[in-house]
């Protein structure tokens, strides 16, 4: 069969067939390789590649929404991608698409095998392959954000897929998960507590609850936010456009959350607090 | 520094681990259940897969490792058009395809330097994405894959992908799956030598099944799969 009959899938429909898709050499930083090995490679240089963004917590929390919100807030001023990685079906990228924020053709689904964890962490290929899709087939980007199938506190984005990373949890969830800590309250670049409007039903404390996620975080940046507030919103937008600035001038280096939270040895001298964010960390031999 | 063992690279290759994005795809095992077939059915079905569909992939990646020995880019052309002739369904082609970047992407990182990855390097650049099972030839010739093991590692890659895709969709004891795999490599065994001497494109094995092509073309239409294809 020649391979002129040959359509783009139903699943990629803005693929052209037979583009080149592998170049063989880009200059691009991280087209091929992900941020993990520009930010090593290309420390503290300016960078036009687009920013990605990765978007995690647990399911239910607001994801999409909130990523319709920057995409509402950001839309005007930035050229915008999307990738989803729903675990059943493709919900996220048609609630997006159908919210009406972006182009639809610059929403793509990304399955995942039944594994959203492995998809943003430990085997990052499909998403990467997507982000670099859509960063050609609709170039220049200046933000691709990466929303992760809706996981468990456990689940955060590999620095060698995206650039920075938001951590969702909502008030509905309970005021005490921001206490329960996890690499992505504790480490993501930004934990966002949403569904602020929320909280007078609940029973939820939005100022306790803050105050418990900045204590966990070690006052890395917290937003409270409701799609309905606009000042949370703005609090947000300039949180992306800080980030896009540091990044773009080469100044953002891609943290790794970890797998790990922080957490506390007890020994004899009273005990100590362990990052695992310095180098050799993982090479002493005490039992977690 | 002496290189690893061929054996080493086939066990690489073979892992689940191996991070080139197939943990995100069935072996058509979706398609297949989802489009009727009955779970009493994949032992069979996956003896099926292995002495059919399988070697086409792997006829493939045998006469692809052979063009690139002898150091003809230029044939490459005549694989994937003998390959695509044998794959008519645009959705496992695109599914192939998409396995070959994330090859491709390990393959230029672990071998940049052999001339069969900087050939298939090239030609991805020039006329787009290679299905996963030209890739695989190129690494073949790169590491000193003999053929036989070229296409039982496709076998068995193809059977484990499936049987690992069934262990989420339709939950038994794991021990089962693993006997099946082993059982489809055995099928395919006496089919080994047939398929490793194959030289030119119109050597590989014309043995895909309409029935997968057919699934596989409903599954890439549905809003709900866990799996590529």
């Amino acid at each position: 069969m020649p391979e002129s009959l040959v359509s783009a899938s139903a699943t990629a429909p803005t693929t052209v067939p037979g583009a080149p898709s592998e170049p063989a050499t880009d200059a691009r930083p991280g087209s091929s390789a992900g941020p993990l090995a520009t930010s090593s490679a290309d420390a503290a240089r300016p960078t036009s590649r687009a920013l990605r963004l990765g978007v995690a917590g647990p399911v239910g929390v607001g994801k999409s929404s909130l990523i319709a919100t920057i995409c509402r807030a950001l839309g005007a001023e930035l050229r915008l991608g999307v990738i989803t990685n729903d675990i059943y079906t493709d919900e996220d990228a048609r609630f997006l698409r159908s919210a009406g924020v972006l182009e639809p053709e610059r929403i793509r689904a990304v399955e995942t095998g039944a594994c959203p964890h492995t998809a943003i962490r430990d085997d990052v290929t499909a998403n990467l392959l997507a982000a670099e899709d859509l960063e050609r087939d609709f170039a220049p980007l200046d933000l691709v954000i990466i929303e992760s199938g809706g996981d468990n506190l456990t689940a955060t984005f590999s620095p060698a897929l995206v650039d920075a990373q938001i951590f969702v949890l909502d008030v509905a969830g309970g005021g005490d998960v921001a206490r329960k800590g996890g690499p992505g309250i504790g480490r993501a670049d930004l934990l966002v507590v949403n569904k602020t409007d929320l909280a007078p039903y609940v029973g939820v404390d939005v100022a306790r609850m803050v105050a418990d996620a900045s204590a966990a975080r070690e006052n890395r940046a917290v937003v409270a936010l409701s799609r309905t507030d606009d000042a949370s919103v703005a609090e947000l937008r300039s949180w992306v456009l800080d980030v896009l600035g540091s990044f773009r001038s080469g100044a953002h280096v891609a943290q790794d959350p970890g797998p790990m939270a922080p957490h506390f040895h007890a020994d004899e001298d009273g005990g100590y607090v362990h990052s695992h964010d310095e180098p050799g960390a993982h090479d002493h031999d005490h039992a977690h | 520094m002496t290189s690893a063992h061929v054996l080493s690279v086939a066990m690489l290759l073979a892992d689940a681990r191996l991070p080139s994005g197939g943990h995100a795809h069935s072996a058509s095992l979706e398609p297949a259940l989802l489009g009727g077939m009955p779970v009493a059915a994949v032992p069979a079905w996956l003896v099926g897969r292995a002495t059919t569909a399988s070697l086409v992939e792997a006829g493939t990646a045998v006469v692809t490792a052979r063009v690139l020995a002898m150091a003809d880019d230029s044939g490459l052309a005549g694989v994937v058009g003998a390959w695509a002739a044998r794959t008519p369904a645009p959705a496992l082609r695109d599914a192939a395809r998409l396995l070959g970047r994330g090859y491709l992407r390990l393959a230029r990182a672990l071998w940049p330097e052999m001339p069969a990855v900087r050939a298939v390097v090239a030609h991805a650049a020039a006329h787009g994405p290679l299905p996963r099972a030209v890739v695989l030839g190129a690494v073949a010739a790169a590491t000193g894959l003999p053929p036989a093991d070229t296409v039982r590692l496709t076998v068995y890659d193809d059977a484990q992908t499936a049987a690992a895709a069934l262990l989420k969709l339709e939950p038994l004891d794991p021990v089962a799956p693993a006997r099946w795999v082993l059982d489809a490599c055995a099928a395919a065994e006496p089919h080994v030598p047939r398929v490793a001497a194959c030289i030119t494109p119109e050597e590989i094995p014309a043995s895909g099944s309409p029935q997968t092509e057919g699934w596989a073309q409903a599954h890439a239409l549905l809003s709900q799969r866990l799996f590529r294809a």
